[in-house]
């Protein structure tokens, strides 16, 4: 365990080059968004609120919103010597919280976040090798750039690795 | 604990740590929603309790107002602020020395209550001022004060709370529901007690009571929809959330007496973050307050 815990708080992104743990803590609907270049040795976390940005309004903190969030990312990790192709991710969270009448589902900004995440991942061509969303227990979401363990721990105490980002073979996106 | 068998007048007579509001507090609350106090009259409430004075100016003095100079007056702090914010000032300062210790009974470590009501006072003012409802400012003290009863309720729920949840998931009930099954009564039941035997107005008691559930307000108010929905807000959002989160039921027929729809949902979750954030610094007056 490196003894840098990256602490990334709602709307934001941060990006780390060398041993750190990204957590995102207490996940409800947000989406914590995590990703690797195991060669440039660069990770990143995002930590989504809500699946797109407002047209009419400028948007403060990239990360607050999917459509945004994800090209943020890989910006800042390319910064800091990450080549976006070579990334591997995952994600969690989108929690349905509280239930809700029937038809009323577009309320759950939870399940449109899980939506949104999955869409901007594929247009920017990025690796998702696991993902865990939905259900209704809230998550804390963690990478450790040490050992390449993603692991997610719902409020009910389970933890589980979703994936390890070291072993995972690395092959070109076609 | 044979909680099964208690009233909630046993909970409240038997629970030593129980919360408190200064009765300066209460009478300042009175004050804010009278047609005949001055700025005079309120800071006369505020000033018969010295302690809840001082953190009130401290407050009043924290960065998140960024005045150009100290205010060192009870009354000064009231013509520049207004009665609404002091209101609100005196209520963070009465109920931060208890919401922030931890409630085991509902998973919630040190601050974890703060955070989360402290989030639903933003979330209902939001919602209240998105509404255009008359005294939004209403909506922060009311969302402030919601989870009361889970203070007086956590010790009693300690060796419970897995069987709650237990019901919660194998019944599909929401966990408030699960509380009525198990204890014959809820956490806003317990709350509505603790309130009215603080003489609070009874707009204030019914949001808590009915928090959970709108529907049953009698008359419907507009108040309590916009707590409802500022407590689901922040629970999405993930703010505060104990062994209990997520297991409640949200009522759409909130939103339309608010006339509010999903996109104006976005927004104000869009606005939460900033106006949390405005509020951290002053979080930190009432660390050393």
């Amino acid at each position: 365990m490196p003894g840098l815990q990256t602490w990334v708080g709602m709307s934001e992104i941060h990006v780390q080059k060398g041993p750190t743990l990204f957590t995102c803590a207490g996940l409800a609907s947000c989406i914590g968004l995590v990703a690797y270049d195991p060669l440039a040795k660069v990770g990143g976390m995002a930590h989504i609120m809500l699946p797109e940005s407002f047209p009419e309004k400028p948007t403060a903190k990239p990360g607050q919103f999917a459509n945004t969030a994800i090209p943020a990312l890989l910006d800042e990790m390319e910064r800091l010597g990450a080549s976006p192709t070579k990334l591997i991710a995952a994600y969690a969270g989108g929690a349905q919280v509280f239930r809700f009448g029937a038809g009323k589902e577009a309320l759950g900004v939870g399940a449109r976040n899980a939506a949104a995440v999955a869409e901007w991942v594929r247009k920017y061509g990025l690796k998702v090798v696991a993902e865990d969303v939905g259900g209704n227990l809230g998550r804390t979401l963690t990478m450790c750039t040490t050992s390449g363990d993603v692991k997610v721990r719902t409020v009910d105490g389970v933890e589980r690795v979703l994936c390890n980002v070291l072993q995972e073979p690395w092959q070109p996106t076609p | 604990m044979a909680t099964n068998t208690m009233t909630i007048e046993d909970i409240v007579r038997k629970t030593t740590d129980l919360p408190t509001m200064p009765a300066a507090a209460i009478r300042v609350i009175r004050e804010a929603d009278s047609s005949t106090s001055t700025a005079g009259t309120m800071a006369q409430s505020l000033a018969q309790d010295q302690s809840l004075s001082a953190r009130v100016l401290r407050l009043a003095n924290s960065a998140y107002y960024g005045l150009s100079r100290r205010i060192t007056n009870l009354q000064e702090a009231v013509i520049v602020l207004g009665m609404r914010s002091i209101r609100n000032l005196a209520m963070v300062a009465s109920t931060y020395p208890w919401m922030t210790r931890p409630l085991k009974g509902y998973g919630l470590g040190p601050r974890q209550l703060w955070t989360h009501s402290f989030g639903v006072a933003i979330g209902a003012q939001l919602v209240a001022q998105k509404a255009r409802l008359d005294d939004a400012d209403a909506a922060f003290t009311a969302g402030l004060l919601h989870d009361l009863g889970k203070v007086a309720l956590s010790v009693w729920l300690e060796d419970k709370v897995a069987q709650l949840i237990g019901i919660a998931i194998a019944e599909g009930v929401t966990f408030d529901e699960a509380e009525r099954r198990v204890l014959g009564f809820d956490h806003t039941e317990v709350g509505e007690y603790l309130a009215e035997s603080w003489n609070l107005p009874s707009v204030l008691t019914q949001a808590i009571r009915y928090h959970h559930q709108p529907n049953l307000a009698e008359p419907p108010s507009k108040l309590v929809d916009a707590v409802h929905v500022g407590d689901y807000l922040t629970m999405t959002m993930g703010f505060g959330l104990g062994a209990d989160g997520l297991q409640y039921e949200f009522f759409e027929e909130a939103l339309e007496r608010l006339k509010l729809s999903a996109e104006d949902l976005d927004t104000v979750t869009d606005s939460f973050v900033l106006a949390y954030e405005g509020y951290e610094s002053m979080f930190m007056e009432l660390q050393v307050a």
